[in-house]
């Protein structure tokens, strides 16, 4: 049995982690806000952009993958796999509400307006809609077992609507054509320096997703140790093999 | 084969039990007559636009009694325990999702069928010379619906809230089936506007497809115990 603080404390690689977040951000900061050069047509305001995007994708990966480990679960049965799961999800529906701010931080300035029934955008208001969803559900069953399923079918059935609904917003909106304007620069050329500066922070955004679903999943783990203690304690007598075991 | 006539009995039984209630189909049947009556108040009195609304209407009337009808036919069951008698039997669960929605179909086509007349006297929108066509996005469009309403109600049937529950899960998903059913409807109805119809319309065939498929395939996960 361990000690409670023993159990609690972060790993030193965790926090190693952590720690070097911290100069990574900060030089993709620099290299978005000082060191990229200006747009021709957005000027300074094509730096919101290199934050939104690098944001909007790791938020899409995150969905990815919070289905990906459900089914891993819905196959091996590990809890390990729901844990991880729920990270993902939690992170995927933190960077999709940030993707929602940016880009209508984004749109506001350049379009002129806070909403835009842009494709990318409409998909990630659904986005929030479906993952909000997912934690409900969560929320409403106590059984770990039948949670951990339950969520992993809702978390997949979401990925495959995604394909669907950025088709069906796309389509939408080439019928009533907006002054959007492909917002990350699909179609068009960047500078190198702006391209490398959008790699960059995409890959810090996605080091950081990393981070925090990783302590997320350690502390999922505590949870779900401490679940089934609880349940064991209330059975009395202790199995020798534990009911759950992480 | 015998997993074939499983689904059958299922559906014969869903749609057996409406017959003799008939509690769902009058309370789908009046909503969506009474919805299609407050959108066109909400639209106001002119013409133009409340022709031009009259898929877009039609469709939302659908989508909520789909939602009612799916719910109820899980409603149904779990009354007396029926539905853990009904997972006790020696077939698959995906034959009774299969079964319950062969029932949901049939009846939100049914449905369908009979709110096109009333939308197009209350809207005033013209009679579709492809009006096959229109009956083909109505089928697809139902299906698709249908499949994710049968599902989710499925896993919402015993949680609490499932009422509130179950509009907030599977609207965000059906998003793609009713706007590519509006706007291929739309086209039809309003500009006779064929390829555009049909390019909505391969829309609709994918997703039901795709879901046919999955929800099939982890539906088992979703109704144990």
């Amino acid at each position: 049995m361990m000690d409670a603080s023993e159990r609690l404390r972060r790993p030193a690689w965790l926090r190693a982690w952590g720690v070097a977040l911290v100069p990574l951000f900060l030089a993709a900061a620099y290299l978005g806000l000082v060191w990229s050069p200006q747009d021709v047509n957005q000027g300074n305001l094509i730096r919101i952009m290199y934050a939104h995007v690098s944001v909007a994708w790791i938020g899409f990966v995150a969905v990815g993958l919070t289905a990906l480990f459900g089914a891993l679960f819905l196959w091996r049965g590990k809890r390990r796999d729901d844990v991880l799961a729920v990270a993902s999800g939690e992170m995927a529906l933190l960077f999709s509400a940030l993707t929602i701010i940016g880009g209508m931080t984004y749109s506001r300035p350049t379009l002129n307006t806070f909403w835009t029934w842009d494709a990318k955008l409409t998909l990630t208001a659904l986005m929030v809609a479906l993952l909000v969803g997912y934690f409900i559900v969560r929320a409403l069953i106590d059984d770990p077992v039948r949670r951990g399923r339950v969520s992993a079918v809702v978390a997949i059935i979401v990925a495959a609507s995604l394909p669907f609904n950025y088709l069906a917003a796309e389509w939408f909106r080439t019928l009533h054509p907006s002054r959007a304007i492909a917002l990350d620069g699909s179609g068009v050329t960047m500078a190198p320096e702006m391209l490398f500066t959008l790699l960059f922070n995409t890959v810090v955004a996605g080091l950081v997703y990393a981070w925090f679903m990783v302590d997320r999943a350690r502390l999922g783990r505590i949870e779900a140790q401490l679940e089934a203690e609880r349940a064991e304690r209330e059975l009395g007598s202790v199995p020798s093999g534990g009911v759950v075991r992480v | 084969m015998n997993d074939l006539l499983a689904v059958l009995w299922v559906a014969r039984k869903d749609l057996l039990h409406e017959t003799r209630s008939k509690a769902t189909t009058v309370a789908t049947l009046f909503f969506s007559a009474v919805t299609l009556v407050v959108l066109a108040f909400a639209i106001g009195q002119d013409e133009s636009l409340l022709r031009g609304a009259a898929t877009g209407a039609l469709w939302v009337a659908l989508a909520f009694a789909g939602v009612i009808s799916a719910a109820q036919s899980y409603q149904a069951d779990l009354e007396d325990g029926a539905f853990d008698h009904l997972l006790t039997t020696p077939v698959p669960r995906a034959a009774v999702y299969v079964g319950k929605l062969l029932a949901n179909w049939l009846f939100m086509l049914l449905l369908g069928l009979l709110m096109l007349p009333v939308t197009f006297v209350l809207y005033g929108a013209a009679w579709p010379t492809a009006w096959p066509w229109l009956l083909a996005t109505l089928a697809l469009g139902t299906l698709g619906f249908a499949l994710i309403a049968v599902f989710y109600a499925g896993l919402t049937a015993n949680l609490r809230a499932r009422e509130s529950l179950l509009p907030v899960l599977m609207f965000p998903i059906v998003v793609p089936i009713l706007l590519a059913s509006v706007r291929a409807s739309g086209a039809l109805v309003g500009s006779d506007d064929l390829a555009l119809a049909q390019g909505w319309l391969r829309l609709l065939v994918g997703f039901d497809l795709v879901y046919a498929v999955l929800c099939t395939a982890i539906y088992h996960f979703v109704v144990e115990e």
